[in-house]
């Protein structure tokens, strides 16, 4: 057992778990498009199927991030805070939740009639302590996205990290 | 600054020859808005309040609501993609988040090249606040590093 007391048996029960979510209906022209205009991204490639196909495409794509959004194919309803993705289920009293970062890499471009299936993996729990004394957790999860039919689209590795609002040492 | 102009159709391979390490990534500056963040809202399905509800997020003594972390890795996607134009793929964008960036502040997304290859450029990125002056007050995103496949609209899974 760690002396790290963040680090329960349940939190270290976390390593190696999976969920997978398949989207109900096709990605759809519109939700690309419709990313692109809330970003700010006035990309043709998104819009306009005849600039697309001029660039080799075979019609209009999705702006890569957006696959990587899973709660468009989770289907679970919003908690009291709005929150309507998959969580962990992970609740660490006394902390306080830091995102590391990101790391996406893309495969190919989404096709409107992409059938998507996110498969979310944690693959690694670890108990630290920062500089100043603060016991934390550092949670490492990728999320692959592919097609129903099995061909890779995206993956995206994300940190999570819950620090102690106490300090130990 | 060094930068090359975003190409049109047919000039890639100028604009390709053109690209060299240690070249500045056009900057892409944005200002992000409530109104943004209610639309990035609901293009992700993301409906936590921390990221639209000034009054949720005045109860954790923030100062105003938050913007989406992967709001900086679609800009960063939309900064390299403007700049290499539509025959070219981001294909690899990793990224650590340093500090929040609430909503009315003004971000800019930077890069530079750090290697150049046949058919691939790899770059180091970073997002920064803009204060009233133009000058980043703080540090976004940090860490960047972005690997874009030249002459080629998409991505190797496409063959």
């Amino acid at each position: 057992m760690s002396s790290n007391s963040l680090l329960t048996e349940e939190v270290l029960a976390l390593r190696g778990r999976t969920v997978s979510y398949t989207a109900p209906e096709p990605a759809g022209a519109a939700a690309g498009r419709y990313f692109g205009l809330a970003i700010g991204d006035d990309n043709p490639l998104y819009a306009d199927p005849d600039y697309a196909r001029a660039h080799g495409l075979a019609g209009v794509t999705w702006p890569l991030t957006l696959v990587c959004e899973t709660n468009q194919y989770a289907g679970l309803p919003a908690d009291a805070d709005g929150y309507a993705g998959h969580t962990w289920g992970l609740d660490l009293p006394g902390t306080r939740q830091v995102r590391g970062g990101n790391a996406y890499v893309f495969h190919r471009r989404i096709r409107p009639d992409d059938v998507i299936v996110a498969t979310w993996c944690i693959d690694d729990v670890v108990g630290k302590v920062t500089g100043s004394g603060h016991e934390m957790v550092i949670i490492t999860s990728t999320a692959r996205y592919a097609t129903d039919a099995g061909e890779p689209l995206a993956q995206n590795a994300e940190t999570l990290i819950f620090v102690g609002l106490e300090q130990k040492a | 600054m060094s930068t090359v102009p975003s190409p049109g159709l047919g000039d890639f391979a100028a604009v390709q020859a053109a690209v060299e390490a240690g070249q500045q990534v056009p900057p892409l500056e944005r200002t992000i808005a409530l109104v943004d963040m209610v639309a990035y809202a609901g293009a992700t399905w993301d409906w936590y309040r921390s990221h639209y509800d000034p009054a949720f997020v005045e109860a954790a003594a923030l100062p105003a609501p938050i913007v989406d972390g992967q709001v900086f890795g679609a800009l960063l996607v939309e900064q390299l993609q403007d700049w290499l134009g539509p025959r070219s793929f981001v294909h690899e964008l990793a990224f650590t988040f340093k500090n929040l960036v609430f909503a009315g502040e003004t971000v800019r997304c930077e890069g530079t090249v750090t290697e150049v290859d046949e058919d691939r450029l790899t770059a180091e990125m970073q997002v920064v606040v803009v204060g009233e002056d133009g000058t980043a007050s703080r540090v976004a995103v940090a860490g960047g590093r972005a690997v874009v496949l030249l002459g080629t609209a998409d991505g190797p899974g496409a063959a």
